[in-house]
């Protein structure tokens, strides 16, 4: 019982930083390898709020989740506009490119050491056999708000219904005289801000250290891939389903073959399922 | 021999096997059209083969045959080989970018196996004590002009070869399909086994030059063959022009010695970790810029192939 609920935190900060992939490679046609790093920044932006300035940690992650969104819009403008008319391929290597270069930069500015968040997780209560802290049902409970406000968004507002529109046919919601320039910004917010928050998450549940990014994107992609990447909760259920995985397998393989027990299961959902595992209509060949 | 001179070799001999690694992935991914991202994978592979069975000096691992030198580079490029044709079969049913991801997670998963199986790889600390060839000849200071000679004269056998394949009906027929698979298969080529046989083809290759890596580096441990050995040949290859013939080894010579002229400069402690962080920074840096000023690349197809649909017209 115990793993189900590390699967469970595990899971749903997936779910969190694959739907952000997931959106990006929808709207903008290409899948951003530098979300992992985007991930990384968000946990060291955290660390710094709560070590440095001695923030409260709620505010230091929407700090961090509202920095990393900006610089997300940010560089989607700067980095990846002037690359779009040349093809996924291009945008590809740009995002390649892009997460060499906020690694560099990271290890720069915060150094390659690893740290904790110096956050205590509050009162650990034991439920039957389980044993849960207040923090690891704080980030449970923040995920599901944040899933429960993107679904919210992307179906009850305006802008979310452009977004839906322009993921599933980019080019007919640009003929529809949807403003494509206004939704790639709040793709690209959104999907960054998510980012952001699920690295301040994975930085409390283990530690921050410039390599995370690296490491994450793999995992990312292969929930994202396995869901189905257009399908959003797809997306969501797979990353929970990978985080379930990954620690149930614990109970029965050495927790080494953490990573590999997770790209198994990506190997074999493409291979069973290649249109994902959520999904119903044909996926589009890319 | 003065700092900078050594320097030089250095950057040049790896230039050379990266030189040779992204004229491999210009076969499988300029012109067979496979973005591989696994080429780390099939190098590990190859590297751990080749140093598992020649290797004299480390006896607590499980497997010691002692093989001499050119079985080791033989047994490497076969398990290369076989690699492919394991990773190749399932991965090929898929498509672009799911053929991207699931070629990138065959190469973590190897990465990971080389990291658990301690037994017959000794784990994160690996093999560090090992002879290279030729190495008897010279002085060890020497050893390192012998090496840069040696990874030369493959890169010049590799480049004809490679050309001779990109110039033959072979090399057309990969590039036809690349393009337009329906029409390469309406003219009854099996483009599937094509792709497969390509595939094998450069999984032999990777792990051939393995052994070059290998000597070069002095150590086999599995942080030689993260996903950055992957992306660095990528981007020589991108940078030098993608399906071009002389791109390839154009864009290994300008990546590396970009990157590595960050490390001439000397520093200690924690000036270290940030010119290490710099090499970084360089590469993302070119990589972005060479996509947004010349996502084509310095060389390109159209010149590499001008005279064979002429030869082929005539």
């Amino acid at each position: 019982m115990q793993n189900v609920i590390f699967g469970l935190i595990t899971g749903s900060i997936l779910a969190i930083a694959s739907v952000g992939l997931s959106m990006i490679r929808q709207t903008e046609g290409f899948i951003n390898i530098a979300h992992g790093q985007m991930l990384t920044l968000g946990a060291f932006l955290g660390y710094f709020c709560v070590a440095t300035l001695e923030l409260n940690i709620f505010l230091a992650g929407l700090i961090s989740m509202l920095l990393v969104g900006i610089l997300g819009v940010v560089l989607s403008v700067l980095v990846f506009n002037p690359v779009a008319a040349s093809g996924p391929l291009a945008q590809l290597f740009t995002s390649i490119g892009l997460a060499y270069l906020l690694f560099g930069v990271m290890r720069v500015v915060f150094g390659a050491n690893v740290t904790f968040f110096p956050t205590s997780f509050g009162t650990r209560f034991d439920l039957g056999s389980v044993n849960v802290t207040v923090g690891e049902i704080l980030i449970v409970v923040t995920a599901a708000i944040v899933v429960g406000a993107l679904a919210l968004f992307l179906n009850q507002t305006r802008l979310g219904t452009w977004i839906r529109a322009t993921a599933s046919n980019p080019e007919l919601a640009r003929l529809r005289g949807i403003p494509v320039q206004r939704v790639s910004h709040a793709v690209w917010f959104v999907a960054s801000a998510l980012a952001g928050l699920a690295g301040v998450m994975v930085g409390l549940i283990g530690n921050v250290h410039s390599e995370l990014g690296w490491t994450l994107t793999l995992i990312i992609l292969a929930a994202a891939v396995l869901g189905g990447l257009g399908s959003i909760y797809g997306v969501l259920a797979s990353g929970l389903l990978l985080g379930l995985a990954m620690d149930l397998s614990a109970l029965v393989i050495p927790t080494s073959y953490r990573s590999v027990v997770a790209f198994g299961v990506l190997i074999l959902g493409l291979l069973l399922r290649p249109q994902g595992l959520f999904v119903t209509a044909g996926r589009r060949e890319a | 021999m003065s700092g900078l001179l050594l320097f030089l070799v250095g950057v040049v001999t790896l230039a050379g096997i990266y030189a040779i690694l992204a004229m491999i992935l210009n076969l499988e991914a300029g012109w067979a059209g496979m973005w591989d991202l696994g080429i780390a994978g099939l190098l590990a592979v190859g590297g751990y083969v080749f140093i598992i069975t020649t290797q004299q000096t480390h006896d607590d691992v499980i497997l010691t045959p002692h093989w001499p030198m050119w079985a080791g580079v033989l047994a490497g490029s076969v398990a290369g080989g076989l690699a492919a044709l394991i990773i190749g079969i399932p991965s090929l049913r898929v498509r672009g970018e799911y053929f991207l991801i699931t070629t990138l997670a065959f190469a973590e998963v190897i990465r990971q196996l080389s990291i658990n199986l301690g037994s017959l790889t000794r784990g994160t600390v690996g093999f560090n004590q090992f002879t290279r060839p030729f190495e008897s000849w010279t002085s060890p200071s020497g050893y390192r002009w012998v090496l840069l000679g040696l990874v030369w004269l493959v890169v010049a056998v590799v480049y004809f070869v490679i050309r001779r394949l990109g110039r033959s009906p072979y090399g057309r027929l990969l590039r036809g399909f690349r393009d337009n698979d329906p029409v390469a298969r309406s003219l009854g080529k099996q483009t599937n086994r094509h792709r497969i046989q390509t595939f094998v083809l450069a999984g032999l290759m990777y792990g051939a030059v393995a052994p070059l890596y290998v000597w070069f580096i002095r150590t086999v441990t599995p942080s030689l063959f993260t996903s950055e050995a992957t992306f660095v040949t990528w981007t020589a290859l991108v940078i030098g022009g993608i399906a071009s013939l002389r791109g390839p080894v154009i864009g290994a010579i300008i990546l590396l010695i970009v990157t590595e002229a960050a490390s001439l400069v000397q520093g200690s402690g924690d000036m270290a970790v940030v010119l290490a962080s710099v090499r970084f920074i360089v590469l993302g840096l070119v990589l972005i810029l060479v996509m947004r000023v010349r996502p084509q690349g310095l060389a390109n197809e159209r010149d590499a192939f001008a005279g064979a649909s002429e030869r082929v017209a005539g």
